[in-house]
């Protein structure tokens, strides 16, 4: 990945945002070629269904504080729940706050899992926020964040 | 498209809870970025859809964007049930798919 | 005073994420230990297999031992000793170029250095090597000396539009101080254990590079003409370097920034 471009690309995105439809299913719109840009109230209005976001700790999104090159940043994902069929986390949504779109990846999860739990590693434009937004079983959403500064490193 | 699964840790038995890495050699393009030489915009490529099954009953299915890294990861929890196949699908937003299977054989 | 007008150039800055609440201006060591996770599922680790199998189609290591002139069980701690001087190639070669001779003697296509086949197999060779310490010898003999003496002046040659040398940025007075955001590493010290952890998957580049491949990209970075892989100069430099990280690990592939 060359870095420069990928972050004028971003720019380039973020100057050209394009009107959206309205979505039932983030899931559901993909087109299959072209940037998909989507910025971060849509997407969590896609996600939520326009239901309350709500901050817990039940959450837990471990990513770096400073990320010495935006297109490899590790991110793990971890919530709280006995994973049971009455009690299970429904999906784990990950979100990057300022990417031309938005959404990195929706991980639909079944009580099989055991265990809430996503990890990967993703790319970002710039310094911004990563949201992990948790559906739970019970039909309401929790989510967590966290800032990671994404700098310049030495030597290409 | 080149794949792996890896089971961490390497030895486990029935009803511990492991981890799967799934990954993959993709290109992960965004479709914004900009050919050097032409300038013209790179086509968006990447996988977008990507199911764990444990003996063809699906344990996650995932919708991926191209925000995820070159060469990207994903892990994934899974409660080893007993003996059997993990399947994990991968297809990305040109069509092309591939299927990689790991045997799950726990320990005592 | 050219050396002390290029460091105090470079960003200098006082320690970094102080207990004073100072703002962190570069990745502390729990983002370096979530990093240094990467290594647990890195993608270059695709790259090796696939190296496995083209250098078993390739040569083999029955074949490949057997063009060294050691015992196949001796090979892991043999390869740990590159770059060394081979008798069939009468000269000291990196791991790479040893490789080049046996597909050579085996009556095979010699695979190019800079092709991704010879990234992956070499990459794979060494792989054969981990846990072995790097175990370079630069005073086995008068080539190997010869060597040394001519990679440390390779290293030490200010070059290019900008008189640049590597010791610039990788002498031990500087290890620590800032290029931009990051902090310089020391080449000799365990954690970076240079030599020891390349081939590794770069994440600027997305794939997996070489230690004379990445000295190149630096070279080119700073604006100096790349010396050729596979030149006297560039496997003297490996020699040098390796040197360095002499009784450090082997741990292929890794991950750099």
């Amino acid at each position: 990945m060359e870095r420069r471009s990928f972050l004028k690309g971003f720019g380039a995105a973020a100057a050209c945002a394009v009107a959206l439809p309205t979505i039932a299913s983030a899931a559901e719109e993909k087109k299959s070629a072209g940037p998909n840009e989507m910025n971060f109230e849509t997407a969590v209005a896609a996600i939520t269904g326009g239901k309350a976001l709500m901050p817990s700790a039940k959450v837990k999104i471990k990513a770096p504080e400073i990320a010495e090159n935006g297109a490899v940043v590790p991110v793990k994902v971890t919530v709280e729940s006995p994973m049971t069929s009455k009690d299970y986390v429904k999906a784990i949504h990950l979100l990057a706050s300022k990417n031309g779109n938005v959404r990195c990846a929706n991980i639909y999860l079944t009580p099989a899992n055991g265990e809430a739990f996503f990890g990967t590693r993703i790319k970002l434009g710039g310094t911004q926020d990563v949201v992990a937004i948790a559906e739970m079983s019970d039909g309401t959403f929790l989510s967590a964040k966290q800032n990671v500064k994404v700098t310049i490193g030495g030597c290409g | 498209m080149k794949t792996l699964i890896k089971i961490k840790p390497k030895t486990y038995t029935a009803g511990e809870i492991v981890k799967v890495d799934f990954m993959a050699m993709h290109p992960m393009e965004t479709g914004m970025r900009k050919n050097k030489d032409t300038g013209a915009l790179i086509p968006a490529e990447y996988i977008d859809e990507v199911k764990f099954m444990f003996n063809d009953q699906l344990i996650t299915k995932m919708v991926i964007w191209e925000s995820l890294s070159v060469n990207p990861l994903m892990s994934i929890s899974f409660k080893v049930p007993g003996a059997g196949t993990l399947k994990v699908i991968a297809k990305d937003n040109k069509g092309q798919s591939v299927e990689t299977t790991k045997a799950i054989t726990p320990k005592g | 005073m050219r050396q002390r007008s290029i460091s105090a150039a470079l960003i200098c800055l006082a320690l970094l994420g102080s207990a004073n609440g100072e703002e962190k201006l570069s990745m502390s060591d729990a983002d370096r230990k979530m990093y240094a996770e990467l290594l647990e599922s890195n993608p270059a680790e695709m790259d090796v297999a696939e190296g496995e199998q083209l250098f078993g189609e390739l040569i083999g290591t029955t074949e490949y031992a057997k063009m060294l002139g050691v015992k196949e069980k001796e090979l892991p701690k043999y390869i740990a000793g590159f770059p060394r001087y081979i008798e069939p190639a009468k000269k000291v070669v990196t791991l790479a170029q040893s490789v080049q001779m046996a597909a050579a003697y085996a009556g095979k296509p010699v695979p190019k250095l800079e092709s991704k086949e010879m990234v992956k197999m070499s990459a794979y060779v060494k792989s054969l090597a981990n846990g072995q310490k790097t175990n370079i010898d630069v005073e086995a003999n008068a080539h190997m000396k010869e060597m040394m003496t001519l990679g440390q002046q390779v290293f030490e040659e200010r070059r290019g539009g900008r008189g640049l040398s590597c010791n610039n940025c990788h002498s031990k007075e500087i290890v620590g101080r800032r290029l931009r955001m990051q902090q310089l590493p020391d080449l000799g010290a365990k954690e970076t254990a240079a030599a020891g952890t390349w081939p590794a998957y770069r994440m600027t580049k997305s794939q997996m590079v070489t230690l004379d491949k990445r000295m190149q990209q630096c070279m080119k970075n700073a604006l100096m003409a790349e010396i050729p892989l596979g030149s006297r100069e560039i496997v003297a430099l490996e020699v040098y370097v390796t040197n360095k990280t002499k009784g450090n690990p082997i741990n292929i592939p890794s991950v750099k920034r």
